[in-house]
């Protein structure tokens, strides 16, 4: 006999939107009870290495999961686990425990329990909410730690089903780090917050999360199937049919409404005054293709093509290894343009997989393009893949870190070589492949000139622009308040690229993490740059700030710009623009 | 060497984990030992969860005390990181 379930609604608050369908799963997180023994003096060396070891582990774990973190561009994420890993350092978790085990002679989860319990008595006492969030990251790795202690396998959300719906009291940073969009459908809590680190890691995936659930009375074992309305912070339990049918409806609707304007590929982003502009985005995985589809992107402005193999093969790819992805890449663009940045590597970026000799200046070294021109074969490797994919859909080639004319037409000659050698063996090659030139060093925006007169467009790339122009290491926590992109010599250098560019009719697209905040969107277009490339999941929110913009008045701002001295006065013209232009709700999408 | 100063917390948010981790990137390498001192406690600072306890919010003034070789190059580093709000740019 089939039992008849209750349909159930109950109303949160909502962290991110969208509408999500799926099976609950009850992910459980609080622990049973800690264990608690004696250590016999002669086993308290054993004891601490069996933390340490515990902690060894932990940590290792949390590096992983902040690398992954980095690859899919979630920096936001990556940083929180980087306060993780300061966390785990800290003598509370490190001496601070070997020295209780050694003075007390108490198992290890007992006493790290203990240590936390008496730390976050402390830390009530003159919390306020926003501070209290911050309990959460230390609880998050004090469980870790405990579980690797009980060796326990740690349960996570990798290991739920496709299409689960976790239901949790709380979840920690690293659990919705480790949640992968599409998989989970969706988080429910019973606390949070929107500015916890757990909420700030979801938004940034794209997965729909309510809080302020109480589900204590809820049978689980009666929970077969869910909703979750992220809009308005709903979650329906074993809906009817009739509900069932209507959300679904609504998915279906939201879906079609994104492959209508899908279908709409060249609907453009234009200013007030009918001004287009393409947005285009930065990325390494196919999922984040879709999410570009999803927002109408113009394709892909910058593909950073060393991540996709070096982070999953851990080693060079072959060619045709290196055609298969590129051809993949293609059909789901299915036409949009894919711009192939050519092997980045070297810097700070995967230096394990070539030799390169220990350098004091490692960013001022062999790194990027001039690696590639000495390691010739990896380098003409790659561009024989690349040409090998041309026929199959709408490719542009990308040089990075080039300083000179001379560098180009070294990496120009090399791809010749490759075309020819594929020609002799009877490969079709698209004769048409465009080929653009990465600005990133200060001396290639001042030789801009010659530059443009051999090649086909320019990309600038303001990260790496404005760490050489300022001669500032912006990883250098000292040094990084003088990282400014705003720095009058920056914005000059922006405009004598465009100027160059348009002088010898070739288009600027513009990369780096200024593309994607919407307070530099005026001063970019009225710089003259007209095609934009950032992180996928910014591109509706600068499409919004295109929108709200006269090209007029955005090439009077950067005029003005042009004559002001300092970074701070730009600063505050800038800010001064954007209040006025736009309500405050702009960020908050 | 012994320094002391008062330092002043400028950035909206408070020490949450991202200054003091901030913090502690600049204190990892240092000799001295520093400690910092806000509403009656004092605390290691080369300590995330220590400082994270203080609770300091903008506008808190903290005492830093700062014993060791490089004690003057350390206050003079804290100094700068407090005064540009480590690096937090503002939420517009």
């Amino acid at each position: 006999m089939s039992i008849k379930l209750k349909e159930v609604h109950l109303k949160g608050v909502s962290i991110c939107g969208g509408i999500a369908i799926g099976k609950p799963v009850f992910f459980n997180l609080s622990y049973e009870t800690i264990p608690h023994f004696k250590i016999a003096k002669s086993e308290i060396k054993k004891e601490i290495k069996r933390y340490q070891n515990a902690w060894a582990i932990c940590f290792k774990d949390i590096e992983i999961i902040q690398a992954q973190l980095k690859e899919e561009g979630n920096s936001q994420g990556a940083e929180i686990l980087s306060a993780h890993l300061e966390i785990l350092k800290d003598p509370l978790f490190k001496e601070g425990i070997e020295e209780l085990i050694q003075k007390k002679a108490l198992n290890s989860e007992h006493l790290l329990e203990e240590t936390i319990q008496d730390y976050e008595t402390k830390f009530k006492k003159n919390a306020d909410d926003f501070f209290l969030e911050r309990l959460k990251d230390i609880r998050d790795i004090t469980r870790r730690l405990i579980n690797y202690l009980r060796k326990t396998v740690r349960m996570s959300l990798v290991d739920l089903p496709h299409g689960s719906i976790v239901f949790s009291k709380d979840l920690a940073p690293s659990d919705t780090a480790e949640a992968q969009a599409g998989h989970i459908k969706a988080f429910v809590t019973e606390i949070g917050g929107k500015t916890s680190h757990a909420a700030i890691i979801a938004r940034a995936k794209g997965i729909p999360f309510i809080t302020n659930i109480d589900f204590k009375s809820l049978d689980q074992s009666k929970c077969e199937q869910a909703i979750v309305d992220g809009k308005v912070g709903k979650i329906i339990l074993n809906p009817l049919k009739t509900t069932l049918s209507k959300y679904e409806l609504l998915q279906e609707q939201l879906r079609k409404n994104v492959k209508e304007v899908e279908k709409l590929r060249l609907c453009e982003t234009e200013t007030i005054d009918g001004y287009q502009i393409k947005l285009a985005a930065n990325l390494e995985s196919l999922e984040e293709v879709q999410q570009l589809k999803r927002y109408r992107g113009n394709g892909v402005g910058l593909f950073r093509s060393e991540y996709v193999f070096l982070s999953r093969l851990r080693r060079f790819p072959t060619e045709d290894e290196q055609v298969l992805v590129y051809k993949e890449f293609l059909n789901v663009l299915n036409g949009l343009p894919l711009v192939i940045r050519t092997f980045d590597i070297g810097g700070d970026k995967y230096n394990d997989y070539v030799q390169i000799n220990e350098e004091a200046n490692p960013f001022l070294g062999c790194r990027a393009l001039r690696l590639m021109l000495r390691e010739r074969h990896i380098f003409k490797q790659q561009l024989r893949a690349i040409l090998k994919a041309t026929p199959f859909g709408n490719i542009h080639l990308l040089f990075p870190l080039i300083s000179c004319l001379s560098e180009l037409l070294q990496a120009k000659e090399i791809l010749e070589e490759a075309k020819a050698e594929l020609m002799e063996e009877g490969v079709p090659v698209e004769n048409s492949l465009k080929i653009g030139c990465m600005i990133e060093v200060p001396s290639a925006a001042l030789a801009s000139d010659s530059l443009a007169k051999h090649c086909d467009f320019f990309s600038i790339g303001t990260n790496d622009l404005v760490q050489y122009t300022l001669a500032v290491d912006r990883g250098n926590p000292t040094m990084s308040y003088l990282y400014n992109p705003l720095h009058v010599s920056v914005i000059r250098l922006i405009k004598m690229v465009v100027n160059e560019a348009r002088r010898n009719e070739i288009p600027v697209t513009l990369c780096g993490e200024i593309a994607a905040d919407p307070r530099f969107t005026p001063l970019l277009l009225g710089l003259g740059i007209h095609e934009l490339s950032m992180a996928p999941r910014y591109i509706p929110i600068i499409r919004q700030a295109v929108r709200s913009i006269s090209i007029v008045d955005a090439c009077e701002l950067a005029n003005h710009a042009l004559t002001l001295s300092t970074a701070e006065e730009i600063e505050n013209l800038l800010l001064n623009n954007f209040k006025r232009k736009s309500s405050s709700k702009l960020l908050k999408l | 060497v012994k320094i002391i100063r008062e330092l002043t917390v400028k950035n909206d948010l408070g020490l949450h984990t991202v200054p003091s981790t901030h913090i502690l990137r600049i204190l990892s390498p240092v000799d001295s030992t520093v400690m910092f001192t806000y509403q009656g406690a004092t605390i290691n600072a080369k300590s995330l969860t220590s400082l994270l306890a203080l609770c300091a919010k903008k506008g808190a003034k903290i005492m830093a005390e700062i014993d060791g070789s490089d004690a003057e190059e350390t206050m003079h580093k804290l100094e700068i990181a407090f005064n540009n709000k480590f690096g937090e740019k503002n939420e517009y």
